[in-house]
């Protein structure tokens, strides 16, 4: 891919929004580079929130794996100039 | 609000879904798995016609999804190298006792000296969850089934890690409803949690609802994860993929 694009490099306004019982942040909006991975996000979210299980997802009903590219969700996903991002503490297999 | 006519009915509210909404949902991600991932072995309907529960429901939608044979090769560098030593150790032991015993020539020269490892995956719908349920196992290039501890190390860091941590028992062996063998199963207690929350977010974004068509594409993003099998993004997004 290329990694020089200028889409790649843009910058994306990640809008972090708590779900359920989870707590909301002080920060709730940030920016982030498009070319970083979707794992940054979610490592974000434990480092605030001192959890290590969180269930994280975007609004088209999914939750991307952390492989994928914020500026690709983005592109797919955003919305009014933003990605939203919902989190919630709770996630249990079973 | 603009509500899907047909099969596309919006689901229940508390994450589960009836066993006709699971197959009209299957056929959906069958096609789009096959659209979005041509080069990967597709989801197929599989009919069971001995249907073994007493149900009210109709028989025709008996059955499961199946992808079988998918080539799994996702080891860290330094796995892989532990584990292809490790063969090279188990292939000259291997070597050693065949010049012993010459009989048994074939079968001791083949173990363990393959590295791509195959895996079947099943989503079977469970009656009494009312979710899906993701059936998996694993085998050699040879056939020889993989013990656990070989699919550990073929899962992502962050499943292996769950699995590290006792209170996150969510992979166990156990008997598969339709082929009565042993298969592994995750545990889906909490599917229709984390299914809820996935379509409790601003409907505003998401003009028909959750149609149940991207059920089991929401459903398998999160447990894709969990085996590090990846969905494309196309296929997440509802406006391309309801335009089959």
């Amino acid at each position: 891919m290329a990694t020089e694009s200028p889409s790649s490099i843009r910058k994306v306004v990640v809008h972090l929004r708590a779900t359920g019982d989870a707590p909301i942040l002080k920060q709730s909006k940030f920016k982030i580079a498009g070319s970083d991975k979707f794992a940054k996000v979610i490592d974000f979210l434990r480092r605030q929130l001192h959890r290590e299980t969180l269930f994280v997802y975007v609004n088209s009903a999914f939750s991307p794996n952390p492989d994928e590219l914020v500026i690709d969700l983005y592109n797919n996903f955003g919305f009014d100039g933003k990605l939203v991002v919902n989190y919630a503490c709770s996630m249990a297999w079973g | 609000m603009d509500v899907k006519t047909g099969s596309s009915d919006i689901i229940g509210l508390d994450g589960t879904l009836s066993s006709t909404q699971f197959f009209l949902s299957a056929l959906s991600f069958s096609d789009n798995w096959k659209r979005f991932n041509p080069s990967l072995p597709p989801w197929i309907w599989v009919q069971f016609p001995k249907h073994r529960f007493i149900s009210s429901h109709n028989k025709v939608f008996e059955g499961y999804l199946s992808l079988e044979n998918m080539c799994f090769n996702n080891l860290t560098q330094e796995e892989e190298s532990n584990r292809s030593s490790t063969s090279k150790e188990e292939c000259n032991t291997s070597h050693g006792e065949e010049e012993e015993e010459l009989f048994d020539y074939a079968t001791l020269v083949q173990s363990n000296c393959n590295e791509v490892n195959h895996y079947d995956f099943h989503i079977v719908y469970s009656p009494s969850y009312r979710v899906p349920v993701l059936y998996f196992r694993a085998c050699h290039s040879d056939g020889q089934p993989l013990s656990f501890d070989e699919i550990e190390k073929d899962l992502p860091g962050h499943s292996s890690k769950l699995l590290s941590e006792s209170k996150w028992t969510f992979i166990t062996n156990e008997e598969h409803p339709y082929l009565n063998r042993p298969w592994y199963k995750l545990h889906p207690c909490g599917t229709s949690d984390w299914m809820k929350l996935l379509f409790q977010n601003d409907t505003s974004l998401n003009k028909n609802g959750f149609v149940i068509e991207q059920y089991l594409v929401s459903w398998f993003s999160v447990i894709g994860q969990v085996v590090g099998l990846k969905i494309p993004l196309g296929m997440m997004d509802t406006n391309v993929a309801n335009h089959s």
